[in-house]
């Protein structure tokens, strides 16, 4: 704190005052578009080695000249030299200078909003465009990074309508959140996955409410060293995001785009069409609840499908009597069901800037069809941006982004909820059933046991979404001296939430039927007080400093109610409820004050330091302990400036970075003091018990500290770009949950622990191998490899694991593994890796539970391939990953049902089934080889042998019926492990730009058609039957899939003018 | 100008700093739950999520109940067959320590309570660790709550550590003191809690008799007046309407995955027993006409076939929304006084004190006509035989246990009859379960302490014969 008071003082006794008005040359250097400020170029009288001026980060420099007329000589890095002859002082000079190409001029948004120039900063930080945002029309813009920036991994989950997970730089918390922190124009935003409790359908992540085409750039700060002024959050990074504005273009714009996109099922699981519905080769309908021959049955084990004549569910009835009807398989049942989705996407903007005020009114709807039917979305943006020059030093502006999202109904989730998934029906399944039975007559189903018609399900059984959000700031800057400027933002975030969960009255399973609303209100606030100090202190040191002060307010409110039976069918309103309403509420708040200070010295342009510090008081640490202190310095060489003679026409340009930083992180609210909650009166007696987990009052901040080294290059005349990066990022005092023995009297204890170490590197290059007048050919490859440990849990090191998750396989966190370990029940096997078998000839299961693999990836990749000629570009994008393991629900239930292909082997003699019989029929005992029956046996052709070794070594050779081997090991999770290893065409654009000539004559500024598609091809996966990409949702227990909705393809056209 | 500015910013940043720990304190105070319980509030939802762990599907009606052959499966016959998961049993043990033991510990530490519900709980928290050890074996007590890997204990610890908590708490009820509210069971009947009290003594006292007959003998001595006296002592949890009704209403309100056993239909049917329209239903297709039994451990396609119209249901007794949890009948007070008698560690009749039993059962289950219930006794099947002790109060201890499945497994692990069976499709190789297994997470949690009791006990398995159990 003290440290801070002297930074502040020692600030304000450096500034002096500017030098004598009347010899003071001002002006500016652009870009040769007119707009770009170029920070940091050196503008002197021509020919003298005198004094001369940088441009700070708005292009401006002032001059002091002896007399005039005088010549004076601007230089930029990489552009061209002008020399401008100047006759009188008064005028505001305007000298534009053209790129001599190459990438070390580019100006970075970096944290706060400061702009900076690439080259000054110490870390690694790459960026997207607009249209690489927009070209692919992702609806969840999370998704439109995939592949492009190395160290980022994206994953989404639950189909064309879920929600995405983005990482960077691997998982530096074992139990917090792991994410990066968005900022929007310098207003941090929520991007919560909000799901309730009782429903396990996914909602979207709150990013993908942001539309794409109002977004300018997306800078991605990775790690620590380049986003601790950001606070605790920015220990994962940063996703700075500029929205576009009205800024540049003087006079009216108008921005028009349209598109249309189709989707259609990338991949189904592959499913046998040999044997229907049923079990032991049985199978007759009478009520599908049993009261046929295995109607009840949801598995299909039952005949062959040959066209004998059985009665089916959708047989014809007469008099009474269900009649026989030929069964068949109907192959395509499961993707009959799936209709072809569909997103159209319209919007408008309007921009209009003069020298005094810039302002950006946009618009746009987006309506989202899912291949489940009866699902969709809609969703309208408004966007609104302005700034207005009041006077010469001060300015205001102020941002809206209203958005209004309504889904009436959201496609459904994972196995548990028998009303709600999708997948679950198709994988629990009758091979013969037809699909357009069901569809008919949705009152009708192949199964009433458990399941409605799917049909019934996606109509009927909806969770639909309503949000409103608003994302806005207010803003002023004032100039209070040439240098320095005071600025003020005020940001918030705010939403509404409200879900509605139907089921229908006479729902199987759920006959009354039930209704419950979620309601979610969120709000942000984050308020920001900035100093900021930017001078040339003399010729050779600059420097640019701030102090600033952030005060940070978050709430978010829940309110569940539930009626669990209807009263009366179709009224969904919680008074018609059969039984006493459930319900609950939370609300959670924390504030955080945090106080800041940067600085970054640079020596002759071509070195520069960057030392920040910041302390954060929270409100969710323990009293008097509640305060925390943390600092980063990074350091920026450009090499062949500092050296000239290194120049060659193989090396443009070399700069070396590197730095090292610490972030600190606080706690979630209320999590200093155990707690007993509440549950429903029982016969008018409240009722308090004891929260399972234990808290702490103890509680400590947790630091992460990284190091970061790295260089870039340009080579052969800045042809090919290179930019390297290695880190190592250490966490420490982890606030963990750590799961303990429930005989601890919790079954977790909140407790400082942990160490978690993150070493890695990423590679960038960037090259176009062709350019030529009318033909060019970049590419981009991005590699990154990370190295995820587990150092230690506890000090002690007695606890050897952290859950991360738990469902039939658990997602851990052990010492001395990467985070993310798959951990669960293995074949038992001998010395030799032979799996065990008992005395009935079925696997053994190892009592002791074992690691199966790691979900986090060894390396990921992607390349981008252009190719642009004339007006016609060309893109693709290729990306990969390897190393990571995924565990498979969907293929151990549908092998355990029998509806997947891979149960076919063994199943009758064509598929190498082996022939035996029961000894007098008997099925309890065990099976004979043999092809006729000693006493007339029946004889059956579905034997299969385990591969394995009885216990005392000898090989297995004990016949056991299909059925019996598919579901033996269906508990024994080593089967059901893969690698999710893929590469994947991720995106194809076709882009056709209208020549300007052309345009012009039409009175566009500019005009583009495009062709795209997405997620294309899987050229390569291990694991069979779905998409190694799938999850349950966003959260860190990754790794475990199971009843997944099939990943889309999209196809579209985009359509875009300028006017 | 400037050194205004200075100062204001500068004062405003002071300001604001110094208020901020008052306000951050404030606004981390949890909204959403309380710090400082009641105990009355703490005691009623002990009771409750002991009546649903006791009665639910983990630990009951989808195990226990399976096992001691009560009611069998008629579809997904897993765990009928002994196909269990590795995280079967975990709800015992997790809701067990963390819920209730937790629960009952904070209820006797608060200072808003009084002696009584200090007693009172302590009385319950024995019996949750009687429960524990009856069904896993080894499990941590004496360190249960107050270390974060605690050590396991041997049965013998914890049944003589349970029966002297037992002794001081039923000696620390105070009848004439400050009454107790919250309570579901007895409704703050004190009296009828020393009875409890001191039942639970003598069903320690039977399970120490095989291997310490001594300490068993004094036990039984001490309790054995004190025990329950009528049918409207019986320990049990009375449901409510849904959702807070009886599990196995629940069960059979939107699944249909049970029947009664056959060894328990046939059983009641060779004895004539008036129970079994009480324990069971006619089939569901009118034109069977008696009840039938499914037997245990079928493949599901057999288990199947059988049909589910045609095959008898639990009675409906049992399934209605407010039937109860029942922990400790009179019944079962009486059959360990009659064990007790006959193993001479108390005076008295065995054979009045196991017919008593019977009658008691009999009245629980509303058959209180006398001609009946003399007709019952005086089959040849049911009569008392003195040179077997075990098989007679065994088998109808087993009957009268009929939904307590917990219990009934522990005294038929304890008394060996009824000779059951493991059925056909089983996968124990015709061995039947003699304990649940500890949680899959134990091995990760409590590594050290697992080990070295899995070393005493013996591998972590069904099979496994506990201390108790000596054949």
């Amino acid at each position: 704190m003290k440290r801070l008071l002297l930074l502040f003082t020692w600030l304000f006794c450096g500034i002096t005052l500017g030098v004598n008005a009347q010899n003071l040359l001002r002006g500016k250097v652009l870009d040769s578009d007119g707009q770009t400020p170029l920070i940091g170029a050196v503008v002197g009288v021509e020919g003298e080695s005198g004094s001369h001026a940088i441009t700070n980060e708005n292009g401006e420099f002032s001059l002091k000249v002896n007399k005039v007329p005088v010549k004076l000589k601007a230089n930029y890095i990489g552009y061209f030299p002008a020399i401008v002859t100047i006759n009188e002082l008064r005028k505001e000079l305007t000298i534009v200078l053209n790129e001599n190409a190459t990438q070390l001029n580019e100006v970075v948004v970096t944290a706060l909003g400061i702009s900076r120039a690439k080259k000054s900063l110490g870390y690694s930080a790459q960026d997207i465009s607009n249209e690489n945002l927009t070209k692919a029309k992702e609806s969840n813009i999370v998704n439109s990074l995939e592949g492009k920036i190395a160290g980022v991994r994206i994953t989404n989950s639950q189909g064309d309508m879920g929600s995405s997970r983005i990482i960077i730089r691997g998982e530096t918390s074992i139990a917090g959140e792991n994410q990066p922190l968005f900022i929007i124009d310098g207003i941090a935003i929520d991007n919560s996955q909000l799901n309730a409790g009782g429903n396990s359908r996914d909602f979207k992540n709150a990013i993908a409410d942001l539309n794409p085409e109002d977004i300018e750039s997306m800078n991605i700060l990775k790690g620590p060293n380049a986003a601790a002024l950001y606070g605790s959050r920015a220990a994962h990074g940063v996703v700075v995001i500029k929205t576009k504005s009205g800024k540049g273009k003087k006079g009216l714009g108008i921005d028009v785009h349209s598109s249309t996109q189709i989707a259609t099922i990338l991949e189904l699981p592959k499913y046998q069409n040999v044997f229907g519905q049923g079990a032991d080769g049985q199978f007759s309908y009478v009520d599908g609840k049993g009261g046929g021959v295995n109607d009840g049955v949801d598995e299909s084990w039952g005949p062959r499908l040959d066209g004998r004549l059985i009665p089916q569910f959708d047989s014809p009835v007469v008099n009474g009597v269900r009649q026989a009807t030929p069964w068949v398989a109907h192959p395509n049942n499961v993707r009959d069901f799936f209709e072809l989705g569909y997103t159209l996407n319209n919007g408008i903007s309007i921009t209009n800037s003069d020298d005094k005020f810039d302002f950006r009114l946009g618009y746009n709807h987006e309506k989202q069809n899912s291949i489940v039917p009866g699902s969709e979305s809609r969703k309208s943006n408004i966007t609104f941006n302005a700034n207005y020059k009041v006077t010469s030093r001060l300015s205001v502006g102020a941002t809206a982004n209203y958005i209004d999202t309504y889904a009436p109904s959201l496609p459904g989730g994972p196995f548990g909820q028998r009303a709600a998934g999708v997948m679950l029906q198709f994988t629990w399944f009758g091979r013969q059933v037809d699909m357009n039975s069901l569809k008919q007559d949705y009152s009708r189903n192949w199964n009433n046991s458990y399941y409605s018609n799917p049909y019934w399900r996606a109509y009927y059984n909806t969770t639909s979404q309503q949000r409103n959000r608003i994302i806005g700031d207010v803003h002023f800057s004032y100039e209070l001296l040439k240098e320095l400027t005071f600025s003020f933002r005020s940001g918030t975030d705010y939403y509404n939430d409200r879900r509605k969960y139907k089921i229908k009255y006479g729902t199987n399973g759920t006959p009354y039927g039930s209704y419950a609303e979620d309601a979610y209100t969120l709000n942000e606030n984050n308020t920001e007080y900035l100093l900021h100090y930017n001078k040339n202190l003399n010729d050779d040191f600059s420097l640019d400093a701030l102090v600033g002060y952030n005060i940070r307010n978050k709430s978010l409110e829940n309110n569940y109610q539930k009626a669990p039976r209807l009263a009366v069918a179709d009224l969904y309103t919680l008074a018609n409820s059969r039984d006493a309403l459930t319900s609950s509420n939370t609300l959670s708040r924390l504030r955080n004050y945090g106080l800041y200070a940067s600085a970054q010295f640079g020596y002759k342009n071509f070195v520069y330091l960057n030392i920040t510090g910041r302390n954060d008081w929270s409100s969710t640490l323990p009293a008097g302990k509640n305060s925390y202190f943390y600092p980063s310095a990074n350091l920026s060489l450009l090499v062949t400036e500092w050296l000239p003679s290194l120049k060659s026409s193989a090396l443009s340009y070399l700069k070396l970075r590197g730095g090292w930083s610490q972030v600190g992180n606080d706690a979630d609210p209320y999590q200093l003091y155990s707690t007993y909650t509440s549950e429903s009166a029982f016969n008018g007696n409240p009722q308090l018990t004891s929260s399972q987990s234990g808290k702490n009052s103890n509680l400590k901040p947790e630091i992460t500290s990284s190091t970061e080294l790295g260089f870039e290059a340009g080579l052969f005349n800045n042809r090919l770009h290179l930019d390297f990066a290695y880190y190592n990022t250490v966490s420490k005092n982890q606030i963990l949950n750590l799961e303990t023995t429930a005989a601890s009297g919790y079954t977790s204890q909140l407790l400082n622990a942990g160490k978690i170490t993150n070493k890695g590197v990423e590679i960038q290059l960037g090259a176009t191998p062709i350019k030529k007048k009318d033909f060019s050919w970049d590419t981009n490859i991005n590699y990154a490899s990370n190295r995820n440990k587990v150092v230690k849990l506890d000090d002690a090191g007695r606890i050897k694991s952290y859950t991360i998750y738990s469902s039939t396989v658990q997602v851990l966190a052990s010492v001395g593994q990467a985070y993310g370990t798959l951990f669960g029940t293995a074949f038992l096997r001998d010395d030799a890796g032979n799996i065990i078998v008992d005395a009935k000839g079925l696997p053994k299961a190892d009592p002791t539970q074992r690691a199966l693999g790691k979900f986090t990836p060894d390396w990921t990749g992607g390349i981008t391939n252009t190719l642009n000629y004339k007006n016609v570009s060309l893109s693709f994008l290729i990306d990969a990953s390897f190393g990571g393991s995924i565990y498979s629900g969907s293929n151990m239930w549908g092998q355990y049902a029998g509806v997947l292909a891979s149960t076919l082997p063994g199943r009758a003699a064509e598929f190498g089934g082996l022939s035996y019989y029961y000894p007098g029929n008997d099925n309890s005992e065990s099976a004979i080889a043999g092809k006729v029956g000693p006493s007339g046996e029946a004889i059956s052709d579905n034997g299969i042998i385990f591969k394995g070794v009885t216990a005392n070594g000898t090989p297995n050779n004990q016949i056991i019926s299909a059925d019996k081997y598919y579901k033996s090991f269906y508990s024994i999770n080593e089967a059901y492990v893969y690698s999710s290893e893929f590469v994947k065409l991720r995106e194809l654009s076709l882009t056709y730009r209208l020549p300007k000539g052309f345009a012009s004559k039409i009175k566009l500024v500019d005009a583009s058609v495009s062709l795209v598609g997405r997620n294309l091809w899987t050229i390569h996966k291990k694991v069979p039957n779905i998409d190694p990409e799938a999850s349950f949702g966003t959260g860190n227990g990754q790794g475990v899939e199971s009843l997944s909705l099939p990943t889309v393809r999209t196809f579209g056209i985009n359509i875009s003018a300028k006017f | 100008m400037k050194k205004k500015l200075y100062t204001i910013v500068l004062g405003l940043a002071i300001i604001t700093l110094s208020a901020c720990n008052n306000e951050l304190t404030d606004i981390n105070k949890n909204p959403n739950a309380t710090e400082a319980p009641l105990p009355a509030y703490l005691l009623t939802a002990s009771e409750k999520h002991a009546a649903d762990l006791y009665w639910g599907s983990s630990n009951n009606y989808n195990t226990s109940l399976l096992f001691v052959q009560h009611w069998a499966s008629i579809q997904y016959t897993e765990t009928d067959c002994y196909n269990v998961t590795n995280s079967a049993f975990t709800s015992l043990w997790t809701e067990g320590y963390a819920t209730l033991i937790t629960n009952l510990n904070a209820i006797i530490a608060s200072d808003q309570g009084n002696d009584n519900y200090k007693a009172v709980a302590q009385i319950f928290r024995s019996w949750v660790f009687l429960e524990l050890t009856n069904a896993f074996g080894d499990v941590p007590y004496t360190e249960a709550g107050k270390s974060v890997l605690p050590k396991y204990d041997t049965q013998e610890t914890i049944y003589n550590g349970l029966n002297e908590e037992l002794k001081s708490a039923v000696a620390a009820i105070n009848t004439s003191g400050d009454g107790i509210s919250g309570d579901v069971i007895y409704n703050g009947n004190l009296t009828k809690w020393k009875r409890f009290g001191n039942s639970l003594r003598l069903r320690i006292a039977l399970l120490l008799a095989d291997r310490d007959e001594s300490t068993a003998k004094s036990i039984a001595g001490e309790v054995k007046d004190g025990v329950f006296t009528s049918n409207s002592e019986i320990a049990q949890f009375i449901y409510s309407d849904s959702p807070q009704q009886n599990p196995f209403a629940t069960s059979f309100d939107t699944r249909d995955d049970y029947r009664v056993s056959k060894v328990m239909v046939d059983k009641l049917k060779s004895l004539s027993d008036p129970r079994l329209p009480v324990f069971a239903q006619l089939p569901s297709d009118t034109s069977v006409g008696d009840y039938v039994g499914v037997p245990n451990g079928l493949t599901t396609t057999d288990a199947n076939s059988l049909g589910f119209a045609k095959t008898s249901r639990p009675g409906t007794y049992f399934l209605a929304a407010h039937s109860p949890a029942v922990f400790f009948t009179y019944a079962e007070a009486l059959f360990d006084l009659a064990e007790a008698t006959a193993r001479g560690f108390i005076a008295g009749n065995a054979e009045t004190y196991y017919k008593q039993a019977i009658q008691a059962s009999l009245n629980q289950f509303g058959i209180t006509s006398a001609s009946v219930i003399n007709n019952y006794l005086s089959q040849s099947g049911v009569n008392y035989d003195a040179s077997n002790y075990r098989k007679s109060i065994g088998t109808q201890k087993w009957i009268a246990f009929y939904g307590q499945g917990l219990d009934a497994f522990t005294e038929w692990r304890r008394l060996d009859y009824p000779e059951l069976k493991a059925g056909p499709a089983n996968v124990l190789e015709d061995k039947m379960p003699l304990r649940f297994f500890y949680p899959s997470k134990e091995q990760s949690l409590n590594g050290n302490n697992y080990t070295e009791a899995v070393k005493r006990q013996g591998p972590d398995l069904l099979i496994t014969r506990l201390w108790f159990d000596i054949k």
